[in-house]
C-alpha cells in the first residue's frame, strides 16, 4: 500500500511538473516573422530583453529559405510554403542582425531587444 | 548572388570536408585502405537526397522541433562513434581494424545525410529558376573545391610519420571534434527550447568574429562559439570528459580481456 502511494505521488508530481512546463511554455510571448519575395516582414522585431521568446516563422515563398544570425546562435532551414517554430533568449538590450542565408542580398533584419 | 552560393557551399562543405580528413588520416596511420570510402560517400549522398526530400514532413515532428531534433540525434550517434574509434587505435589486432573500417564509414555515412541535405534543399529552390541553375552548379563547384582544398590542408597537416605521435594527434583531435558536434547539439536543442540555457557568458567576437573565415574554420573543427551559455560550456566539458572516460574503461577491458586469454591459453 506504502509503494503504491509512492508510487501514485510519483505520478502525480510528474503530471505537476508537466504542467507547470506547459504553462511555462504558455507563457512565452509569440512573435511573428513572415518570409515574402526573399524579404523579412518585419525586418526589424522588438523584443523584451531578458525574456525568452517563440518566434513563428512563415516562409511564403514556394523556395526555401534558412533563418540564420550568428548573434543569436540560430540556424534553421523552411521549406518554401511552410512555417517552423525557435526559441529566442533571454537577451540582454540590443541589436541582433539575422539573414536568410539562400537570399542573402535580400532577405536581412534585426531583432531589437528593449 | 553567385558568391552567395559559393560561401554557402563552402560553409556546408567544410564541416564534412574536415571531419573526412581527420578520419582519412586516421585511416592512413592504421594503414587501413582507403576502399571503405567509396561506399561511404555514396551511401552519405544518397542518405543526404532522402533526407531532403522529407526535410518538410521531419521539420514538423513535435511541434515544429523535428529538423533539430534529428540532427541533435544524427551529432550524437556521431560523439558516440568517435568515443569508440579514439581507443580503437591503440589496438593492434584485426578485428580492431575492421570495426575501426566500419565505424569510419559510419561516421562519414551520417556527416554527409546532415550536410548533404542542406545543401539538396537550397539546389532545389533553383530547379524552379532554370536561367540561374547553371551559374548556381558552377558557383557551388567552386565553393565545394575551395572547401575540399581545406580539408586537404588539413589531412597533410595531420599526417604525421611517427606512430604514437599520429594516434595521440589524431585521439586530440577527434576529441575536440566530438565536443564540438556535441556543443552543436546543444544549440539545436535550445534552440527549440528542449535545452534551457540563460544569457552568454562571454562574447568573443571582438577576438575571432563567428561570421569571420577562421571562426567558421575553427567552428567546424571544434565547434566555436563566440557567445557561449552556461550549458553549452558544461556540454563542451562533459563531452571531452566523456571521451576519456570510454577511453579509460575500453582500455581496462582490453587489458582484463588480453590477461584472461592470456591465463587461458597458458592453462
Amino acid at each position: 500500500m506504502m509503494r503504491c502511494n509512492s508510487y501514485l505521488s510519483k505520478v502525480c508530481l510528474g503530471v505537476g511538473l508537466l504542467l507547470a512546463a506547459q504553462s511555462v511554455v504558455a507563457d512565452k510571448p509569440i512573435f511573428e516573422l513572415i518570409i515574402r519575395d526573399h524579404l523579412f516582414y518585419p525586418s526589424e522585431l522588438v523584443i523584451p530583453a531578458g525574456q525568452k521568446i517563440k518566434l513563428l516563422i512563415t516562409n511564403e515563398d514556394t523556395t526555401p529559405e534558412e533563418f540564420e544570425s550568428y548573434e543569436l546562435n540560430r540556424e534553421k532551414v523552411i521549406l518554401g510554403g511552410k512555417k517552423t517554430v525557435i526559441f529566442i533568449g533571454p537577451l540582454k538590450a540590443g541589436e541582433y542582425p539575422f539573414f536568410g542565408e539562400f537570399n542573402m542580398a535580400t532577405a536581412q533584419g534585426k531583432i531589437i531587444a528593449k | 548572388m553567385l558568391l552567395d552560393i559559393i560561401v554557402i557551399v563552402l560553409r556546408e562543405t567544410l564541416e564534412a570536408s574536415i571531419l573526412i580528413a581527420v578520419l582519412l588520416s586516421v585511416s592512413l596511420s592504421q594503414s587501413i585502405k582507403f576502399s571503405w570510402t567509396p561506399i561511404a560517400l555514396l551511401a552519405g549522398f544518397a542518405g543526404a537526397v532522402i533526407y531532403g526530400t522529407r526535410l518538410g514532413a521531419i521539420s514538423e515532428w513535435f511541434d515544429y522541433a523535428g529538423q533539430e531534433v534529428v540532427n541533435a540525434g544524427m551529432q550524437l550517434l556521431v560523439y558516440v562513434l568517435i568515443c569508440i574509434l579514439i581507443p580503437l587505435q591503440w589496438q593492434s589486432r584485426s578485428i580492431s581494424k575492421g570495426m575501426m573500417r566500419l565505424l569510419l564509414s559510419a561516421i562519414v555515412f551520417i556527416a554527409l545525410i546532415r550536410e548533404g541535405g542542406e545543401l539538396y534543399v537550397f539546389y532545389t529552390g533553383f530547379l524552379q529558376k532554370e536561367e540561374v541553375l547553371v551559374g548556381a552548379l558552377t558557383s557551388g563547384f567552386i565553393g565545394l573545391a575551395v572547401g575540399l582544398s581545406v580539408g586537404a590542408i588539413v589531412y597533410y597537416t595531420l599526417v604525421v610519420r611517427e606512430q604514437s605521435q599520429a594516434k595521440l594527434l589524431h585521439g586530440l583531435v577527434l576529441t575536440l571534434v566530438a565536443a564540438g558536434m556535441m556543443v552543436q547539439a546543444t544549440q539545436l536543442l535550445i534552440q527549440v527550447d528542449w535545452i534551457s540555457a540563460g544569457e552568454p557568458l562571454w562574447d568573443s567576437n571582438w577576438l575571432i568574429p563567428e561570421s569571420s573565415v577562421v571562426g567558421q574554420v575553427i567552428y567546424a573543427i571544434f565547434g566555436y562559439e563566440a557567445t557561449p551559455s552556461l550549458v553549452e560550456v558544461w556540454a563542451y566539458s562533459f563531452s571531452i570528459a566523456g571521451v576519456i572516460m570510454v577511453a579509460a574503461l575500453f582500455s581496462q577491458y582490453c587489458k582484463r580481456h588480453s590477461f584472461i586469454s592470456k591465463r587461458a591459453s597458458d592453462v
